[in-house]
Protein backbone atom coordinates (compact mmCIF):
# COMPACT_ATOMS: atom_id res chain seq x y z
CA UNK A 1 0.00 0.00 0.00
CA UNK A 2 1.59 3.26 -1.08
CA UNK A 3 1.33 6.18 1.29
CA UNK A 4 1.01 8.44 -1.76
CA UNK A 5 -2.38 6.94 -2.50
CA UNK A 6 -3.35 6.45 1.13
CA UNK A 7 -3.32 9.33 3.56
CA UNK A 8 -2.96 6.82 6.41
CA UNK A 9 -0.32 4.23 7.22
CA UNK A 10 -1.29 0.58 7.63
CA UNK A 11 -0.28 0.76 11.29
CA UNK A 12 -2.62 3.70 11.74
CA UNK A 13 -5.44 1.72 10.23
CA UNK A 14 -4.76 -1.03 12.74
CA UNK A 15 -4.64 1.52 15.58
CA UNK A 16 -7.96 2.91 14.39
CA UNK A 17 -9.54 -0.54 14.53
CA UNK A 18 -8.16 -0.90 18.05
CA UNK A 19 -9.74 2.43 19.06
CA UNK A 20 -6.27 3.87 19.66
CA UNK A 21 -6.30 6.93 17.39
CA UNK A 22 -7.13 10.44 18.55
CA UNK A 23 -10.45 11.74 17.24
CA UNK A 24 -9.08 13.82 14.37
CA UNK A 25 -7.00 10.95 13.01
CA UNK A 26 -9.79 8.47 13.60
CA UNK A 27 -12.20 10.66 11.66
CA UNK A 28 -9.72 10.98 8.80
CA UNK A 29 -9.11 7.23 8.79
CA UNK A 30 -12.80 6.41 8.85
CA UNK A 31 -13.44 8.85 6.04
CA UNK A 32 -10.67 7.33 3.91
CA UNK A 33 -11.69 3.76 4.66
CA UNK A 34 -15.20 4.35 3.41
CA UNK A 35 -13.79 5.06 -0.04
CA UNK A 36 -10.80 2.70 -0.14
CA UNK A 37 -11.44 -0.99 -0.93
CA UNK A 38 -7.77 -1.80 -0.29
CA UNK A 39 -7.94 -0.49 3.27
CA UNK A 40 -11.29 -2.20 3.80
CA UNK A 41 -9.62 -5.49 2.83
CA UNK A 42 -6.75 -4.90 5.21
CA UNK A 43 -9.22 -4.04 7.98
CA UNK A 44 -11.14 -7.23 7.23
CA UNK A 45 -7.86 -9.18 7.45
CA UNK A 46 -7.08 -7.72 10.87
CA UNK A 47 -10.57 -8.50 12.08
CA UNK A 48 -10.25 -12.01 10.70
CA UNK A 49 -7.07 -12.60 12.73
CA UNK A 50 -8.81 -11.39 15.87
CA UNK A 51 -11.79 -13.63 15.24
CA UNK A 52 -9.61 -16.66 14.74
CA UNK A 53 -7.73 -15.94 17.96
CA UNK A 54 -11.02 -15.83 19.81
CA UNK A 55 -11.48 -19.51 19.04
CA UNK A 56 -9.15 -20.11 21.98
CA UNK A 57 -11.46 -19.77 24.93
CA UNK A 58 -10.26 -20.80 28.37
CA UNK A 59 -12.92 -21.86 30.81
CA UNK A 60 -12.43 -22.42 34.48
CA UNK A 61 -14.66 -24.71 36.51
CA UNK A 62 -14.07 -22.97 39.85
CA UNK A 63 -16.80 -20.85 41.36
CA UNK A 64 -16.82 -18.70 44.47
CA UNK A 65 -13.93 -17.36 46.48
CA UNK A 66 -11.36 -20.09 47.25
CA UNK A 67 -10.68 -20.86 50.91
CA UNK A 68 -7.10 -19.57 50.73
CA UNK A 69 -8.31 -16.16 49.66
CA UNK A 70 -11.10 -16.20 52.22
CA UNK A 71 -8.53 -16.89 54.91
CA UNK A 72 -6.30 -14.05 53.73
CA UNK A 73 -9.26 -11.70 53.71
CA UNK A 74 -10.19 -12.75 57.24
CA UNK A 75 -6.61 -12.23 58.39
CA UNK A 76 -6.47 -8.80 56.82
CA UNK A 77 -9.58 -7.69 58.66
CA UNK A 78 -8.51 -9.16 61.99
CA UNK A 79 -5.02 -7.65 62.04
CA UNK A 80 -5.91 -4.12 63.08
CA UNK A 81 -8.15 -5.41 65.90
CA UNK A 82 -5.48 -7.84 67.11
CA UNK A 83 -2.90 -5.11 67.15
CA UNK A 84 -5.09 -2.99 69.41
CA UNK A 85 -5.79 -5.79 71.92
CA UNK A 86 -2.48 -7.64 71.99
CA UNK A 87 -0.08 -4.80 72.42
CA UNK A 88 -0.38 -3.41 75.95
CA UNK A 89 2.99 -1.73 75.74
CA UNK A 90 1.97 0.15 72.68
CA UNK A 91 -1.42 0.86 74.24
CA UNK A 92 0.22 2.35 77.34
CA UNK A 93 2.55 4.41 75.29
CA UNK A 94 -0.31 5.71 73.22
CA UNK A 95 -2.37 6.48 76.32
CA UNK A 96 0.41 8.24 78.21
CA UNK A 97 1.21 10.38 75.27
CA UNK A 98 -2.35 10.97 74.17
CA UNK A 99 -1.98 14.74 74.24
CA UNK A 100 1.11 14.54 72.09
CA UNK A 101 -0.82 12.35 69.64
CA UNK A 102 -3.89 14.56 69.80
CA UNK A 103 -1.78 17.60 69.01
CA UNK A 104 0.01 15.81 66.19
CA UNK A 105 -3.26 14.51 64.80
CA UNK A 106 -4.76 17.98 64.86
CA UNK A 107 -1.77 19.35 62.96
CA UNK A 108 -1.94 16.51 60.43
CA UNK A 109 -5.69 17.02 59.96
CA UNK A 110 -5.27 20.73 59.39
CA UNK A 111 -2.37 20.12 57.01
CA UNK A 112 -4.21 17.39 55.10
CA UNK A 113 -7.37 19.48 55.02
CA UNK A 114 -5.49 22.47 53.67
CA UNK A 115 -3.64 20.35 51.13
CA UNK A 116 -6.84 18.68 49.94
CA UNK A 117 -8.66 21.99 49.75
CA UNK A 118 -5.84 23.64 47.83
CA UNK A 119 -5.28 20.61 45.56
CA UNK A 120 -8.96 20.20 44.89
CA UNK A 121 -9.38 23.92 44.26
CA UNK A 122 -6.36 23.92 41.93
CA UNK A 123 -7.65 20.90 40.07
CA UNK A 124 -11.11 22.41 39.69
CA UNK A 125 -9.61 25.72 38.65
CA UNK A 126 -7.38 23.96 36.11
CA UNK A 127 -10.39 22.25 34.57
CA UNK A 128 -12.75 25.18 34.68
CA UNK A 129 -10.23 27.71 33.44
CA UNK A 130 -9.04 25.44 30.62
CA UNK A 131 -12.31 26.06 28.76
CA UNK A 132 -13.54 29.16 30.54
CA UNK A 133 -15.16 30.70 27.49
CA UNK A 134 -16.16 29.91 23.95
CA UNK A 135 -13.31 29.31 21.52
CA UNK A 136 -13.46 30.66 17.97
CA UNK A 137 -16.11 28.97 15.82
CA UNK A 138 -13.42 27.52 13.55
CA UNK A 139 -12.28 25.32 16.39
CA UNK A 140 -15.70 23.70 16.64
CA UNK A 141 -15.99 23.12 12.91
CA UNK A 142 -14.78 20.01 11.10
CA UNK A 143 -13.21 21.41 7.97
CA UNK A 144 -13.69 18.30 5.87
CA UNK A 145 -17.44 17.93 5.30
CA UNK A 146 -17.08 14.29 4.22
CA UNK A 147 -15.19 13.55 7.41
CA UNK A 148 -18.04 15.00 9.47
CA UNK A 149 -20.57 12.94 7.51
CA UNK A 150 -18.52 9.79 8.10
CA UNK A 151 -18.15 10.64 11.79
CA UNK A 152 -21.90 11.27 12.14
CA UNK A 153 -22.67 7.95 10.43
CA UNK A 154 -20.27 6.12 12.72
CA UNK A 155 -22.73 6.70 15.59
CA UNK A 156 -24.87 3.75 14.50
CA UNK A 157 -24.39 0.49 12.59
CA UNK A 158 -24.37 0.96 8.80
CA UNK A 159 -27.74 -0.74 8.46
CA UNK A 160 -29.19 2.28 10.24
CA UNK A 161 -26.88 5.17 9.41
CA UNK A 162 -26.59 4.50 5.67
CA UNK A 163 -30.23 5.47 5.27
CA UNK A 164 -30.29 8.19 7.91
CA UNK A 165 -30.49 11.90 7.36
CA UNK A 166 -27.08 13.47 8.05
CA UNK A 167 -26.66 16.90 9.60
CA UNK A 168 -23.32 18.73 9.65
CA UNK A 169 -22.35 21.74 11.72
CA UNK A 170 -21.49 24.91 9.80
CA UNK A 171 -21.15 28.62 10.38
CA UNK A 172 -24.93 29.04 10.45
CA UNK A 173 -25.65 26.01 12.62
CA UNK A 174 -26.63 22.49 11.65
CA UNK A 175 -27.57 21.92 8.03
CA UNK A 176 -28.71 18.88 6.10
CA UNK A 177 -25.86 17.26 4.21
CA UNK A 178 -27.71 14.14 3.09
CA UNK A 179 -31.43 13.44 3.10
CA UNK A 180 -32.48 10.21 4.79
CA UNK A 181 -34.97 7.46 4.11
CA UNK A 182 -35.56 5.80 7.46
CA UNK A 183 -36.44 8.67 9.81
CA UNK A 184 -33.14 8.45 11.74
CA UNK A 185 -30.93 11.52 12.00
CA UNK A 186 -27.18 11.26 12.55
CA UNK A 187 -25.03 14.23 13.55
CA UNK A 188 -21.99 15.21 15.60
CA UNK A 189 -22.85 17.19 18.70
CA UNK A 190 -20.44 19.74 20.16
CA UNK A 191 -19.46 20.56 23.72
CA UNK A 192 -22.39 22.90 24.45
CA UNK A 193 -24.72 19.93 24.78
CA UNK A 194 -22.89 19.20 28.08
CA UNK A 195 -24.58 20.25 31.34
CA UNK A 196 -24.41 24.02 31.76
CA UNK A 197 -22.17 23.66 34.81
CA UNK A 198 -19.75 21.31 33.06
CA UNK A 199 -16.10 22.40 33.07
CA UNK A 200 -15.95 21.25 29.45
CA UNK A 201 -18.97 23.18 28.20
CA UNK A 202 -16.70 25.08 25.81
CA UNK A 203 -14.17 22.31 25.09
CA UNK A 204 -13.63 22.65 21.31
CA UNK A 205 -12.21 19.12 21.05
CA UNK A 206 -15.54 17.51 21.87
CA UNK A 207 -17.11 15.57 18.98
CA UNK A 208 -20.09 13.41 19.90
CA UNK A 209 -21.51 11.33 17.05
CA UNK A 210 -25.18 10.56 17.68
CA UNK A 211 -27.88 8.88 15.67
CA UNK A 212 -31.42 9.68 16.83
CA UNK A 213 -34.28 7.34 16.07
CA UNK A 214 -37.40 8.95 14.53
CA UNK A 215 -39.04 9.62 17.92
CA UNK A 216 -35.88 11.29 19.23
CA UNK A 217 -35.32 13.13 15.96
CA UNK A 218 -38.72 14.74 16.50
CA UNK A 219 -38.47 15.37 20.23
CA UNK A 220 -34.79 15.54 21.31
CA UNK A 221 -33.02 16.90 18.26
CA UNK A 222 -34.90 20.24 18.46
CA UNK A 223 -33.12 20.84 21.73
CA UNK A 224 -29.71 20.40 20.11
CA UNK A 225 -30.73 22.73 17.31
CA UNK A 226 -32.01 25.34 19.76
CA UNK A 227 -28.93 25.27 22.00
CA UNK A 228 -26.71 25.55 18.93
CA UNK A 229 -28.66 28.52 17.56
CA UNK A 230 -28.35 30.29 20.90
CA UNK A 231 -24.62 29.56 21.07
CA UNK A 232 -24.08 31.03 17.62
CA UNK A 233 -26.20 34.03 18.60
CA UNK A 234 -23.74 34.61 21.44
CA UNK A 235 -26.27 34.77 24.27
CA UNK A 236 -25.23 34.04 27.86
CA UNK A 237 -25.71 30.73 29.65
CA UNK A 238 -28.26 32.32 31.99
CA UNK A 239 -30.27 33.56 29.02
CA UNK A 240 -30.03 30.16 27.38
CA UNK A 241 -31.34 28.46 30.51
CA UNK A 242 -34.27 30.90 30.70
CA UNK A 243 -35.02 30.46 27.03
CA UNK A 244 -35.03 26.66 27.27
CA UNK A 245 -37.33 26.76 30.30
CA UNK A 246 -39.67 29.07 28.42
CA UNK A 247 -39.45 26.83 25.36
CA UNK A 248 -40.74 23.86 27.35
CA UNK A 249 -43.37 25.99 29.12
CA UNK A 250 -44.83 27.30 25.87
CA UNK A 251 -44.49 23.91 24.12
CA UNK A 252 -42.05 25.28 21.56
CA UNK A 253 -39.75 22.49 22.73
CA UNK A 254 -41.42 19.06 22.92
CA UNK A 255 -41.07 16.56 25.71
CA UNK A 256 -39.41 13.25 24.74
CA UNK A 257 -41.75 11.11 22.68
CA UNK A 258 -42.42 7.55 23.71
CA UNK A 259 -39.58 5.35 22.46
CA UNK A 260 -37.12 8.19 21.91
CA UNK A 261 -33.59 6.85 21.85
CA UNK A 262 -30.20 7.44 20.33
CA UNK A 263 -27.26 5.34 19.15
CA UNK A 264 -23.81 6.41 20.36
CA UNK A 265 -21.64 3.59 19.13
CA UNK A 266 -18.84 5.48 17.39
CA UNK A 267 -15.29 4.50 18.22
CA UNK A 268 -14.10 7.79 16.72
CA UNK A 269 -16.03 10.16 18.98
CA UNK A 270 -14.56 12.30 21.74
CA UNK A 271 -17.04 12.85 24.54
CA UNK A 272 -14.82 14.97 26.74
CA UNK A 273 -11.33 15.03 28.25
CA UNK A 274 -12.36 12.71 31.06
CA UNK A 275 -14.12 10.05 28.98
CA UNK A 276 -12.36 10.20 25.60
CA UNK A 277 -14.02 7.74 23.23
CA UNK A 278 -15.92 6.26 26.22
CA UNK A 279 -17.71 2.99 25.39
CA UNK A 280 -20.40 2.33 22.79
CA UNK A 281 -23.83 2.84 24.30
CA UNK A 282 -27.48 3.58 23.71
CA UNK A 283 -29.42 6.42 25.30
CA UNK A 284 -33.11 6.47 26.14
CA UNK A 285 -35.07 9.66 26.81
CA UNK A 286 -38.11 10.25 29.02
CA UNK A 287 -40.01 13.14 30.55
CA UNK A 288 -38.67 13.49 34.12
CA UNK A 289 -38.64 9.99 35.59
CA UNK A 290 -37.29 8.56 38.81
CA UNK A 291 -34.11 6.64 38.06
CA UNK A 292 -35.29 3.77 40.22
CA UNK A 293 -37.96 3.01 37.59
CA UNK A 294 -35.12 1.69 35.43
CA UNK A 295 -32.97 0.41 38.28
CA UNK A 296 -30.34 2.90 37.18
CA UNK A 297 -27.09 3.31 39.13
CA UNK A 298 -27.82 0.29 41.31
CA UNK A 299 -25.06 -2.21 41.98
CA UNK A 300 -24.40 -4.39 38.88
CA UNK A 301 -27.13 -2.61 36.93
CA UNK A 302 -25.98 -1.84 33.39
CA UNK A 303 -28.25 1.21 33.36
CA UNK A 304 -26.87 4.60 34.34
CA UNK A 305 -28.61 7.93 34.72
CA UNK A 306 -26.88 10.30 32.32
CA UNK A 307 -26.10 13.66 33.97
CA UNK A 308 -26.54 15.60 30.71
CA UNK A 309 -29.88 17.11 31.69
CA UNK A 310 -29.77 16.50 35.45
CA UNK A 311 -30.42 19.74 37.36
CA UNK A 312 -30.69 21.52 33.99
CA UNK A 313 -33.59 23.44 32.48
CA UNK A 314 -34.69 20.48 30.34
CA UNK A 315 -37.34 18.31 32.03
CA UNK A 316 -35.75 15.19 30.58
CA UNK A 317 -34.38 12.01 32.13
CA UNK A 318 -31.80 10.17 30.10
CA UNK A 319 -30.65 6.60 30.70
CA UNK A 320 -27.47 5.09 29.26
CA UNK A 321 -26.86 1.42 28.56
CA UNK A 322 -23.41 0.33 27.35
CA UNK A 323 -23.28 -2.20 24.52
CA UNK A 324 -20.59 -4.68 23.60
CA UNK A 325 -19.63 -3.50 20.13
CA UNK A 326 -18.76 -0.34 18.29
CA UNK A 327 -20.92 0.52 15.29
CA UNK A 328 -18.46 -1.17 12.92
CA UNK A 329 -18.98 -4.47 14.72
CA UNK A 330 -15.63 -4.51 16.53
CA UNK A 331 -15.61 -5.41 20.20
CA UNK A 332 -15.69 -2.68 22.79
CA UNK A 333 -13.35 -2.52 25.78
CA UNK A 334 -14.59 -4.37 28.83
CA UNK A 335 -15.94 -1.91 31.38
CA UNK B 1 -21.46 0.51 37.62
CA UNK B 2 -18.78 1.20 40.22
CA UNK B 3 -15.36 1.56 38.62
CA UNK B 4 -12.58 -0.90 39.41
CA UNK B 5 -10.55 1.91 40.92
CA UNK B 6 -13.37 2.94 43.26
CA UNK B 7 -13.77 -0.70 44.32
CA UNK B 8 -10.07 -0.98 45.00
CA UNK B 9 -10.16 2.11 47.19
CA UNK B 10 -13.22 0.76 49.00
CA UNK B 11 -11.37 -2.50 49.58
CA UNK B 12 -8.38 -0.56 50.85
CA UNK B 13 -10.78 1.06 53.29
CA UNK B 14 -11.87 -2.36 54.54
CA UNK B 15 -14.79 -3.34 52.30
CA UNK B 16 -14.84 -7.07 51.71
CA UNK B 17 -17.77 -6.69 49.30
CA UNK B 18 -15.61 -4.47 47.09
CA UNK B 19 -12.96 -7.20 46.91
CA UNK B 20 -15.58 -9.80 46.09
CA UNK B 21 -16.80 -7.63 43.24
CA UNK B 22 -13.26 -7.24 41.89
CA UNK B 23 -12.75 -10.98 42.25
CA UNK B 24 -15.94 -11.63 40.29
CA UNK B 25 -14.84 -9.24 37.53
CA UNK B 26 -11.28 -10.47 37.13
CA UNK B 27 -11.19 -14.10 38.14
CA UNK B 28 -12.02 -15.47 34.70
CA UNK B 29 -9.87 -13.00 32.75
CA UNK B 30 -6.88 -13.77 34.97
CA UNK B 31 -7.46 -17.48 34.71
CA UNK B 32 -7.54 -17.05 30.95
CA UNK B 33 -4.30 -15.07 31.10
CA UNK B 34 -2.45 -17.88 32.87
CA UNK B 35 -4.34 -20.65 31.10
CA UNK B 36 -3.29 -19.51 27.63
CA UNK B 37 0.31 -18.92 28.59
CA UNK B 38 0.94 -22.05 30.61
CA UNK B 39 -1.49 -24.55 29.10
CA UNK B 40 -1.79 -26.05 32.57
CA UNK B 41 -5.21 -25.59 34.22
CA UNK B 42 -4.03 -26.45 37.74
CA UNK B 43 -1.20 -23.93 37.70
CA UNK B 44 -3.45 -21.38 36.03
CA UNK B 45 -5.86 -21.73 38.94
CA UNK B 46 -3.07 -21.49 41.52
CA UNK B 47 -1.55 -18.41 39.94
CA UNK B 48 -4.93 -16.72 39.61
CA UNK B 49 -5.36 -17.18 43.35
CA UNK B 50 -1.84 -15.94 43.99
CA UNK B 51 -2.60 -12.79 42.03
CA UNK B 52 -5.56 -12.02 44.28
CA UNK B 53 -3.54 -12.92 47.37
CA UNK B 54 -0.91 -10.40 46.26
CA UNK B 55 -3.67 -7.80 45.89
CA UNK B 56 -4.87 -8.50 49.43
CA UNK B 57 -1.36 -8.30 50.87
CA UNK B 58 -0.48 -5.11 49.03
CA UNK B 59 -3.86 -3.39 49.38
CA UNK B 60 -2.60 -0.84 51.87
CA UNK B 61 0.13 0.25 49.45
CA UNK B 62 -2.13 0.51 46.40
CA UNK B 63 -2.16 3.95 44.79
CA UNK B 64 -4.56 4.72 41.97
CA UNK B 65 -1.83 5.74 39.53
CA UNK B 66 -2.68 3.08 36.97
CA UNK B 67 -5.97 1.36 36.25
CA UNK B 68 -6.77 -1.66 38.42
CA UNK B 69 -6.78 -3.71 35.24
CA UNK B 70 -3.17 -2.76 34.49
CA UNK B 71 -2.24 -3.24 38.13
CA UNK B 72 -3.66 -6.78 38.18
CA UNK B 73 -2.00 -7.81 34.93
CA UNK B 74 1.24 -6.30 36.21
CA UNK B 75 1.10 -8.70 39.16
CA UNK B 76 0.08 -11.54 36.85
CA UNK B 77 3.03 -10.90 34.51
CA UNK B 78 5.46 -11.03 37.45
CA UNK B 79 3.98 -14.29 38.70
CA UNK B 80 4.12 -15.70 35.18
CA UNK B 81 7.79 -14.75 34.82
CA UNK B 82 8.56 -16.47 38.13
CA UNK B 83 6.65 -19.55 37.04
CA UNK B 84 8.55 -19.70 33.77
CA UNK B 85 11.86 -19.40 35.62
CA UNK B 86 10.82 -22.34 37.81
CA UNK B 87 9.93 -24.37 34.76
CA UNK B 88 13.27 -23.56 33.14
CA UNK B 89 15.17 -24.60 36.26
CA UNK B 90 13.13 -27.79 36.54
CA UNK B 91 13.93 -28.56 32.92
CA UNK B 92 17.63 -27.82 33.44
CA UNK B 93 17.73 -30.14 36.47
CA UNK B 94 16.20 -32.91 34.41
CA UNK B 95 12.91 -32.94 36.28
CA UNK B 96 9.86 -33.57 34.22
CA UNK B 97 8.07 -30.44 33.12
CA UNK B 98 4.35 -31.06 32.56
CA UNK B 99 3.43 -31.18 28.90
CA UNK B 100 0.79 -28.83 27.64
CA UNK B 101 -2.52 -30.68 27.76
CA UNK B 102 -4.19 -31.19 24.42
CA UNK B 103 -6.76 -33.89 25.23
CA UNK B 104 -10.15 -32.85 24.04
CA UNK B 105 -8.88 -29.51 22.76
CA UNK B 106 -10.72 -28.55 19.57
CA UNK B 107 -8.53 -28.60 16.49
CA UNK B 108 -9.20 -24.96 15.72
CA UNK B 109 -7.78 -24.04 19.15
CA UNK B 110 -4.70 -26.20 18.61
CA UNK B 111 -4.27 -24.47 15.30
CA UNK B 112 -4.38 -21.00 16.90
CA UNK B 113 -1.98 -22.12 19.62
CA UNK B 114 0.47 -23.46 17.09
CA UNK B 115 0.29 -20.27 15.06
CA UNK B 116 0.92 -18.15 18.18
CA UNK B 117 3.89 -20.31 19.16
CA UNK B 118 5.53 -19.47 15.86
CA UNK B 119 5.67 -15.78 16.76
CA UNK B 120 8.67 -14.28 18.55
CA UNK B 121 7.99 -14.28 22.28
CA UNK B 122 7.90 -10.46 22.75
CA UNK B 123 5.54 -10.02 19.80
CA UNK B 124 3.36 -12.90 20.97
CA UNK B 125 3.05 -11.36 24.43
CA UNK B 126 1.99 -7.99 23.02
CA UNK B 127 -0.52 -9.59 20.71
CA UNK B 128 -2.01 -11.69 23.51
CA UNK B 129 -2.21 -8.75 25.92
CA UNK B 130 -4.08 -6.82 23.27
CA UNK B 131 -6.37 -9.54 21.94
CA UNK B 132 -7.15 -11.57 25.02
CA UNK B 133 -6.61 -9.15 27.89
CA UNK B 134 -7.94 -6.19 25.88
CA UNK B 135 -5.26 -3.86 27.19
CA UNK B 136 -4.64 -0.53 25.49
CA UNK B 137 -1.36 0.22 23.75
CA UNK B 138 -0.32 2.52 26.59
CA UNK B 139 -1.17 -0.10 29.22
CA UNK B 140 0.94 -2.67 27.37
CA UNK B 141 3.80 -0.18 27.00
CA UNK B 142 3.69 0.52 30.73
CA UNK B 143 3.53 -3.14 31.73
CA UNK B 144 6.32 -4.28 29.44
CA UNK B 145 8.31 -1.07 29.89
CA UNK B 146 8.72 -0.42 26.21
CA UNK B 147 7.85 2.65 24.11
CA UNK B 148 4.31 3.01 22.83
CA UNK B 149 5.48 3.03 19.21
CA UNK B 150 7.25 -0.27 19.79
CA UNK B 151 4.00 -1.77 21.03
CA UNK B 152 2.22 -0.59 17.92
CA UNK B 153 4.86 -1.73 15.44
CA UNK B 154 5.28 -5.15 17.10
CA UNK B 155 1.55 -5.63 17.28
CA UNK B 156 1.30 -4.79 13.60
CA UNK B 157 4.07 -7.24 12.69
CA UNK B 158 2.63 -10.00 14.82
CA UNK B 159 -0.84 -9.63 13.32
CA UNK B 160 0.51 -9.77 9.80
CA UNK B 161 2.69 -12.77 10.67
CA UNK B 162 -0.22 -14.54 12.30
CA UNK B 163 -2.42 -13.88 9.31
CA UNK B 164 0.24 -15.37 7.07
CA UNK B 165 0.64 -18.48 9.29
CA UNK B 166 -3.08 -19.01 9.50
CA UNK B 167 -3.48 -18.64 5.75
CA UNK B 168 -0.72 -21.13 5.00
CA UNK B 169 -2.24 -23.59 7.47
CA UNK B 170 -5.63 -23.10 5.86
CA UNK B 171 -4.22 -24.00 2.46
CA UNK B 172 -2.78 -27.25 3.77
CA UNK B 173 -5.83 -28.08 5.89
CA UNK B 174 -8.99 -26.45 4.56
CA UNK B 175 -11.35 -28.46 6.84
CA UNK B 176 -9.69 -27.00 9.90
CA UNK B 177 -10.16 -23.50 8.57
CA UNK B 178 -13.86 -24.15 8.16
CA UNK B 179 -14.20 -25.31 11.75
CA UNK B 180 -12.29 -22.28 13.04
CA UNK B 181 -14.60 -19.95 11.21
CA UNK B 182 -17.74 -21.17 12.96
CA UNK B 183 -19.26 -18.29 14.93
CA UNK B 184 -18.84 -18.55 18.68
CA UNK B 185 -20.66 -16.73 21.43
CA UNK B 186 -18.81 -14.28 23.60
CA UNK B 187 -16.09 -13.42 21.13
CA UNK B 188 -14.14 -10.30 21.82
CA UNK B 189 -11.32 -8.48 20.14
CA UNK B 190 -11.04 -6.80 16.78
CA UNK B 191 -14.07 -8.35 15.10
Amino acid sequence: MSTNRHPIEQEELMAYLDGELPTDQATQTLSHMELCPECQTLAADFRGVSQELMAWEVESSEVGIPSMINAALGERHQKPEAAKVNSPRLENRVLTSRWVWAGALAIVCVAVGLTLTVTSRNRNEDRSTAYASMASIEQYLIQNRNAEIALARSAAPEAISNNAKILVFGWQGYETAIEGKNGFVCMVERSWMSPFNSAEFWNPKVRVPMCFNPAAARSILPLTIKRTEMILAGISKAQMIDSIKAGFDNKELPLPESGAMCYMMSRAGYLNDALGHFVPHLMFYFPLTDKSSWGADLRDSPVTLNPQFRDGPEPITEFVIPVGKWSDGTAAPVM
Amino acid sequence: MTSDEALMLEFQGGSRAAFEELFARYRKPLYGFFGRRLNNPERAEDLTQETFLAVIRAASRYEPRASVRTYLYGIALKLLAAERRKLLISGALGRSVPEAKTDGTPECVLWVRQALEKLDAPEREILMLREYEQLSYSDIAELLRIPLNTVRSRLFRSRLALKSYLESEAKTNPDLRASAEQPRPGRRGMQ
